[in-house]
């Protein structure tokens, strides 16, 4: 098991390097000069120079690329070319929000599809299978721009039933910043009152970003349970007159889990790179909008923090989900 | 269990609750994703700027929108005196004026913010540097209360004098500063986040790409109305007019026309238009061989632009109408617009200048957002229907600003769509990067090399007469209105929306916004 690990870890360091490579020679072939961009129409011709013997731009491509690898051993991920900062602090600065929303969106996700693809399965081809399918279809196929923008006019604007964009009112004293998730932050300052407005800030959100995420769930789930529902252990716990609770929890669920369980672990490493549009249209200050904002100023050390950073995370779930699967599948083995 | 997961429910649900008084708060929404840094001596974007202003306060400053008289800042007085080799300008200080520290600005915190900017090498840096001539040690404190600059004879003291009402001149708590230095950054790392000014407002937060948070300056010499500012970050225009029709902001920049048309209409709103100082263009690329490089040509290609038709419908009356290089605002704008659309002209000119069956040219223009919030496309696309008419076909090319500005830079465009805002709010800040081409900007991109439009700049921008030199700009104005290679289109202006509770707000052609002078109404 510790081999297995060891070897698991080593290839995602492997993975780490991939992605810088690549990351690295792709942003070369843009035919843009990054300094250009950074310092816009007005800039004089020896300011553009500077500007590019400070971040080693004049320098040939695999020396910046040798410094760059070099740099990464320490673990610094180099300066950002907009902002002039570290970009681990720029990571550090808007990873929190991302994950804060991910891991609401993710609990939204599992708390609506999972249920729902059980019933369906449960119920196939009668009403509530077909009330699922419909919804899963429905919000599977909706825009995120337009079901956010519809959530929030509707329920925000003309209701008044949710908080508008931002994670917390402003006219409420935000908590001290100590893990960047605002609601853990209101609870550490013991701040009840931000705590609540900030998980009802998390809600529109978290809902419009998960429920895709649902929809895929819930018609997963009712696949892989229609499955396992036919098998003759199933129909031996039926006819042995365990109640329905034991039936669908303990065999049928526990073993339909393995294909749901990669689902989940894909579906939450896509969360946590990061929602572009939900996080522009709901002023979420997390990675998606970051990245963009850094892939359109051609700012390539923040890119290339950005994807690295999700590139590790996705390994390190891709991890998580196989030590998993032999937790709940005894005959896995890891050696 | 049960009873957990209704605690969740309450918590979650149960009604809202308001710590603070409304009209103690302003917010203010908008896109503030250019901010980068809120350090006065470094800060160079259009959001770092109008912040920065409110938290440091500079020795001279213009007031509302007017650019043209110099008003105290730090200062009380000051005057310009006529040295051997130098100008030499003495400014002295009011008494009384504080840090948010508690600190009395003096003297030695002026002398030090300025050193301070010479040894930063900030992206605005070269104000000081290149336009003033400021050199390290030029500056000296006489005593606490008076400071002396001294700039060479062949620098403009009116421009140094503009230059300083930037947040550049903005002067900060030396000792406060040289505490948190690290490693000789002279603060740099640390007035990235934090503020050290006598300003109206001190910075007390900034959460990037969420909020940045100003509380009124315990000590400062100016009051302000409403005592906490919230810039909220946010970026989708349907979301802001969103916001702003709930009463979660107060002010919204950045709305689009339609947005503005609605929130015009509601009584519980209202708009403010804020001048800017950035003229929208065509350059042509006079280089030799070009087909602009014929002054012919370049004359049929004034008549060929619709300005009116653009200014009535894709801007929707977002822009002032302005042909001549110095914008509306500051002293020395032209207001002549001579030309008009006339594609009969514009043909007739073609023939004289040789194209019998007209011209086809690549017009180069950005992907992204033009002057006025109209995507340069659009702008790019009325004009070749106009131009159509008039006999000139423009081939139109739209890539990534970066990429315009790398090829307009390398004087590889034949006509480009661009913009330009003076970097200080003088008229030098247009006169000379348009018209000198030793200057290696616009009329160098253009191969505009005219001797005498150069020669006229650089005397305009050294006179102290504020009459003769309105009359210098009106001469080198009409001239390169005639034969250079522009075309203005238009000077855009900023609408922005606000809740009719919101008085005395204002964005001065600088995109300088005092928010101390801002009241809310219950």
């Amino acid at each position: 098991m510790a081999a297995y690990l060891v070897r698991r870890l080593f290839l995602v360091l492997f993975v780490g390097v991939g992605i810088t490579f690549v990351t690295f020679f792709i942003a070369q072939v843009v035919p843009t000069d990054p300094a250009v961009a950074a310092l816009g129409e007005n800039a004089r011709e020896e300011q553009i120079r500077e500007f590019r013997e400070r971040y080693g731009l004049d320098r040939p491509l695999l020396v910046q690329y040798g410094i760059y690898l070099r740099r990464l051993l320490a673990l610094d991920l180099g300066r950002s070319l907009r902002t002039g900062r570290p970009v681990a602090e720029d990571l550090k600065e808007f990873f929190p929000a991302t994950l804060e929303l991910s891991l609401a969106a993710f609990l939204v996700a599992v708390a609506l599809g999972l249920p729902a693809g059980v019933w369906a399965a449960l119920r196939q081809n009668r009403s509530p299978d077909l009330l699922v399918r419909l919804f899963a279809l429905l919000l599977g196929s909706t825009p995120v721009f337009f079901l956010a923008i519809l959530l929030l006019d509707v329920l925000h604007r003309q209701l008044g039933l949710l908080p508008g964009p931002g994670r917390l009112d402003p006219y409420l004293i935000p908590p001290p910043r100590v893990t960047g998730l605002v609601t853990l932050d209101a609870l550490l300052a013991k701040d009840l009152a931000a705590f609540r407005d900030a998980l009802h800030h998390l809600l529109l959100p978290a809902f419009v970003l998960g429920s895709a995420s649902a929809a895929l769930l819930a018609r997963m789930t009712r696949a892989a349970m229609l499955e396992v529902l036919s098998q003759d252990y199933v129909r031996t716990a039926w006819a042995k007159g365990l109640a329905e609770r034991q039936v669908v929890l303990r065999h049928a669920l526990k073993n339909a889990a393995l294909p749901i369980l990669t689902l989940l672990g894909g579906l939450l490493g896509g969360l946590l790179s990061g929602a572009v549009l939900t996080e522009t249209i709901f002023s979420w200050p997390g990675l998606g909008r970051y990245v963009t904002q850094s892939a359109t100023s051609l700012d390539f050390p923040a890119v290339m923090g950005v994807t690295l950073l999700v590139g590790v995370v996705y390994s390190l779930l891709n991890l998580l989900v196989d030590l998993l699967y032999a937790l709940l599948d005894p005959r896995i083995r890891y050696a | 269990m049960r009873q957990w997961v209704w605690v969740f429910i309450f918590l979650v649900l149960g009604g809202f609750s308001l710590a603070q008084d409304r009209t103690q708060v302003l917010v203010y929404g908008g896109d503030w994703t250019d901010l980068i840094t809120l350090d006065p001596q470094v800060v160079y974007e259009f959001s770092g700027v109008m912040i920065a202003d409110n938290l440091y306060e500079t020795l001279v400053r213009f007031e509302g929108s007017d650019l043209a008289t110099l008003r105290p800042g730090l200062a009380e007085s000051w005057k310009v005196e006529r040295g051997t080799t130098d100008w030499i300008l003495t400014f002295k200080l009011r008494r009384g004026s504080r840090f948010s520290t508690g600190r009395e600005v003096t003297a030695k915190d002026v002398v030090f913010s300025f050193e301070r900017a010479l040894a930063l090498k900030g992206p605005g840096s070269f104000l000081f540097t290149d336009i003033a001539q400021l050199k390290p040690g030029a500056t000296k404190a006489l005593d606490p209360y008076t400071v002396e600059v001294r700039i060479p004879k062949s620098a403009s003291p009116q421009s140094f004098l503009s230059i300083l009402t930037f947040t550049i001149g903005g002067v900060v708590d030396s000792e406060e500063v040289q505490k948190n230095a690290k490693g000789g950054d002279l603060g740099k790392d640390w007035l990235t986040n934090n503020s050290a000014g006598s300003g109206p407002y001190r910075l007390v937060r900034w959460d990037r790409g969420n909020q940045v948070i100003l509380e009124a300056n315990p000590h400062a010499r100016i009051k302000p109305k409403v005592p906490r500012v919230v810039l909220r970050y946010i970026q989708e225009p349907a979301v802001l007019r969103t916001a702003l029709e709930s009463g979660e902001i107060d002010i919204a920049e950045g709305l689009t026309p339609e947005g503005l048309k609605a929130i015009a209409a509601n009584p519980r709103f209202k708009v403010v238009r804020a001048e800017t100082l950035r003229l929208q263009y065509l350059g042509m690329n006079m280089k030799a061989g070009s087909p602009f490089a014929n002054a012919k040509l370049r004359e049929a290609m004034r008549y060929a632009v619709n300005q009116d038709e653009l200014l009535q419908g894709l801007l929707q009356g977002n822009a002032v109408k302005t042909q001549t290089l110095i914008p509306k605002g500051l002293l020395g704008h032209n207001p002549t617009t001579p030309y008009k659309y006339d594609p009969n002209r514009a043909r007739k000119l073609l023939a004289e200048a040789g194209y019998l069956q007209g011209l086809e040219f690549e017009l180069l223009v950005s992907t992204g957002i033009c002057g006025g919030g109209v995507p340069c496309p659009d702008v790019a696309a009325k004009l070749q229907a106009d131009m159509a008419k008039a006999g000139f076909r423009a081939r139109i090319r739209a890539i990534a600003n970066a990429e315009v500005l790398a090829t307009y830079r390398a004087q590889n465009h034949q006509v480009v769509l661009a913009g330009w805002s003076p970097d200080f709010p003088d008229p030098d800040g247009n006169a000379t990067p348009w018209a000198d081409y030793g200057a290696r900007s616009l009329a160098w991109r253009n191969s505009y090399n005219d001797e005498v439009a150069a020669k006229l700049a650089r005397q305009a921008a050294l006179e102290t007469d504020p009459q003769k030199r309105q009359a210098l700009y009106k001469v080198l104005t009409e001239k390169v209105l005639r034969e250079g290679p522009y075309v203005v289109l238009y000077q855009p202006a900023q609408p922005i929306g606000l809740s009719a509770k919101v008085e005395g707000f204002l964005k001065n052609p600088m995109m300088s916004a005092p928010l101390w002078q801002v009241s809310k109404q219950p």
